[in-house]
């Protein structure tokens, strides 16, 4: 019996010393100078040649820099460049600016540059980028600073193939290894990659900075978003951009730590209408959907005035937008007798012969029953079909959908129509033109637009382009998405950009709570 | 006993064959293309056909399933499609996280679930059994999902007690342990009592009250014991439940284990990815269940393991 009562308080001692233990709250506090970022999900790759998610862009873009990058305006810059030339149609000439170095020491010379082309470039690298630099004949470097590249033909968008982030010569491929990533020439270094729970940026030792700049970033990964949410209002977390509901935004916007930025963004959300069904090839039903969507309703009341509604792919802040189109505001009346006009009589209930099957995924599923209650308001049934997305994906993919909604990010230059609307870019030749949208008016427009390097003529190319796909519309375009953070008002000097890049965060500063300064 | 053990290990065999065969089956029928999911909507047709081949997904599924099956029997999963390492060793780095969260789990319920069990079996109707089947009902109806939130507002924001997300110290482990085990708890608890308003009328509980042994410690010494049997079925069964009850609360705490890579590698159709981490789990269960076998030989003298 002692022998027992014995066992029974060593036991009853151990479960409270766990439970103590338990209370004592682990490191959680800040440390000085840290900002913490919450993503939704780990970088895919730390290695500039292979990543192509959002996320893991995000991250990379302030370790590596690239040729040329995009200014918050929108138009390409100088990064490691400090020239470019286009002496010929298909060839340009990147002088390279001097004293760069990467994160280890080593000096950046146009061999590294050299280097990080040919090795995406190479058949056996199995890189997604290698897609996007189809185009691209040749790289050389004649000499240590002097970068020359060549196209095949006249590639009008050839710069955004000069935004690909630089590694050093020799960098093995592929990056296999689960630890940082190679160095990188940008203001900062990887400390180190926890895949699926933080990615953490000290300083390049290499850049000089601000000495109440951010020393070091970590990137947490938080797949829920109202633990982001919560995480934000605890003051865990600085900063979460472009990954917040927009139902929580209000109750974020109470916290008086908090502030919220709802700025304007590129990422483009439409309706994708199939022209392989015989009924979406009749304008008239294609635009008694656009009348029957009404999107300032959508855009104030479900998404908080978190996007604009949109005129077309390009946003305002392209250098090639032209607003000045067709435009399809609310409108049921309209739709009603347009789809009269193509034979789709009302029965007594008021509703059509059109019954549509909407692909979308379960993140989708809500928007999706807004667009089902108001297309039923001008006799349109829509059956929501919500799939897993890797399986939607797939489907959408391959063609197989009537309607379905999906959105383009990181629109930098206005070749995008080609890849969507271009008759080539139908599955299986190409991948982006999944609604089998076929217009030779349009072919010509985005061929010419592509091979032309003119800005002022391509200007003119791409305001036709817009007309067109408005007039025609193979999308319904819905809205540009905001580019919305959340952000403790201690962190000083942040700059959202419209494609969501996060690259400001080289230059802001946190002040210790209270505002007395910044941290030390 | 050896022999039993060896038996059990052995029997392992067709069990893991015929998991891998039917995740394989599986995986390969849905629609989604690894290789789509990898190089994105803007690759080139030859991009993707190269790409495939490379991988050795443009080979007869009878191939790649006895490429897999091969690979298997010498231990070897494959590499990952999305990650580029072995599935081996991305398993053995996440495994120990959900070990470690399905464990606390299991010791949460079983913290909460045995006083309760006790209090509900020892006196039915009472007012504690009312209040303990009531908070087994309210255990079992609330989901993962709005549980977990609902802790970390009341003991991380509010009481300041334990931290919101991730893994490090114990204290990172309560609250995803207490939100995976809350449900398992109201269970077992239900079953206890159940087990033990069974076991008071035995003979041998006559006895030990005639004895002059109070109900309660009767209850204790004798019966518990006996009540045990069943509750450690329940155990073993429940476990696959803390297991895929551990994905949603990985999400939810940020907890890197193995259930998030698996939901990440069924989205990239990654398919040796998909294919090591549920045979991880299958296993795990099938192992689970053997060691509850033993355990039993241990509470109960009349079974004996042959």
């Amino acid at each position: 019996m002692r022998r027992g009562r014995a066992r029974s308080s060593a036991i009853a001692v151990a479960l409270c010393a766990i439970v103590a233990s338990a209370c004592a709250r682990p490191s959680q506090e800040r440390r000085p100078g840290r900002i913490q970022v919450d993503i939704e999900s780990s970088p895919t790759s730390t290695d500039p040649r292979f990543a192509t998610d959002a996320i893991s862009s995000r991250v990379n873009e302030l370790v590596f820099d690239s040729l040329v990058k995009i200014s918050r305006e929108g138009e390409f810059v100088g990064d490691l460049a400090e020239s470019i030339e286009r002496p010929d149609p298909i060839t340009l000439i990147f002088r390279l600016k001097h004293g760069i170095r990467f994160s280890d020491g080593r000096a950046l010379t146009a061999r590294d540059v050299k280097f990080t082309y040919d090795s995406i470039l190479a058949p056996a690298s199995m890189s997604a980028k290698r897609a996007g630099m189809i185009e691209l004949a040749s790289v050389s470097a004649p000499d240590d600073y002097t970068i020359t590249m060549t196209t095949r033909h006249p590639y009008a968008p050839a710069l955004e193939i000069a935004m690909q982030g630089i590694v050093p010569d020799g960098t093995p491929l592929p990056a296999q290894s689960a630890a940082a990533g190679p160095p990188g020439t940008g203001p900062f270094a990887m400390l180190s990659y926890r895949r699926d729970e933080s990615v953490t940026l000290a300083r390049n030792p290499n850049r000089t900075a601000a000495p109440a700049a951010a020393r070091e970033i970590l990137f947490k990964v938080v797949p829920d978003p109202t633990v982001r949410a919560l995480e934000l209002a605890e003051g865990i977390c600085d900063l979460s951009e472009n990954n917040l509901e927009a139902t929580l935004l209000p109750w974020l916007a109470a916290h008086k730590t908090l502030e919220i930025s709802n700025t304007a963004g590129t990422t483009y959300k439409y309706i994708e209408f199939n022209f392989r069904d015989p009924r979406l090839r009749d304008l008239r039903v294609r635009r008694a959907i656009a009348y029957s969507i009404d999107r300032t309703a959508i855009v104030s009341s479900m998404l908080h005035g978190t996007a604009r509604i949109a005129t077309g792919m390009l946003a305002p802040e392209s250098w090639a937008y032209d607003g000045d189109v067709a435009n399809y505001g609310y409108d049921p009346a309209g739709a009603r007798r347009l789809l009269d006009e193509a034979g789709y009589r009302a029965d007594a209930r008021g509703m059509r012969d059109l019954r549509f099957e909407y692909k979308t995924t379960p993140e989708g599923a809500r928007l999706a029953e807004v667009f089902q209650a108001m297309l039923k308001q001008v006799g349109i049934r829509l059956d929501i079909r919500t799939l897993e997305w890797a399986t939607y994906y797939g489907d959408i993919q391959r063609g197989d959908f009537e309607l379905t909604s999906l959105q383009w990010v990181g629109i930098e230059d206005p070749n995008y129509y080609y890849m969507v609307f271009d008759s080539a870019m139908t599955p299986p030749h190409g991948s982006t033109n999944r609604g089998d949208y076929s217009n030779p008016e349009m072919d010509a427009l985005v061929e010419a637009g592509q091979r032309t390097i003119d800005p002022a003529a391509r200007k003119k190319i791409y305001a036709s382009v817009q007309k067109l796909a408005a007039d025609d519309l193979p999308y319904v375009s819905l809205w540009w998405v905001n580019t919305v953070a959340a952000l403790n008002r201690g962190v000083q000097g942040f700059e959202p950009y419209p494609n969501g890049s996060l690259r400001s965060l080289a230059q802001v500063t946190l002040e210790a709570p209270g505002g007395a300064g910044p941290a030390q | 006993m050896i022999r039993y053990l060896l038996r059990r290990m052995l029997a392992l065999v067709p069990v893991a064959l015929g998991v891998a065969t039917l995740t394989f089956a599986l995986i390969h029928l849905v629609p989604g293309d690894p290789v789509v999911a990898m190089l994105g909507d803007t690759a080139a047709p030859a991009d993707l056909a190269g790409m495939r081949h490379q991988l050795g997904l443009d080979r007869p599924l009878a191939a790649q399933y006895a490429s897999f099956i091969t690979g298997l029997a010498h231990g070897d999963l494959g590499e990952s499609i999305s990650y580029h390492q072995p599935v081996a060793r991305l398993i053995a780095e996440r495994f120990p996280a959900t070990l470690e969260l399905a464990g606390a789990g299991l010791l949460v319920a079983i913290l909460i679930a045995f006083p309760l069990g006790f209090i509900a079996g020892a006196k039915p109707g009472s007012a504690g059994d009312v209040g303990a089947m009531g908070f087994a009902v309210l255990g079992i109806s609330v989901p993962h999902i709005y549980l977990g939130p609902l802790l970390m507002i009341l003991f991380s924001l509010d009481l300041r007690w334990f931290p919101l997300t991730g893994r490090g110290g114990l204290g990172h482990l309560v609250l995803p342990a207490v939100t995976l085990g809350t449900a398992l708890a109201a269970i077992i608890a239900r079953m206890l009592r159940q087990s033990l308003i069974g076991v008071r009328a035995s003979d041998y509980m006559r006895t030990a009250l005639s004895k002059g042994l109070s109900p309660t410690a009767a209850l204790l010494r004798h019966g518990l014991r006996n009540a045990l049997t069943s509750v450690i079925t329940l155990l073993g069964l429940e476990l696959g439940g803390l297991l895929t009850g551990a994905l949603i609360v990985e999400m939810i705490f940020s907890w890197p284990g193995l259930g998030r890579m698996l939901i990440a590698a069924i989205s990239a159709r990654d398919y040796p990815l998909v294919e090591g981490c549920v045979l991880t789990f299958a296993l795990t269960y099938v192992v689970v269940n053997m060691a509850t076998d033993f355990v039993y030989a241990l509470v109960d003298p009349r079974v004996s393991l042959k």
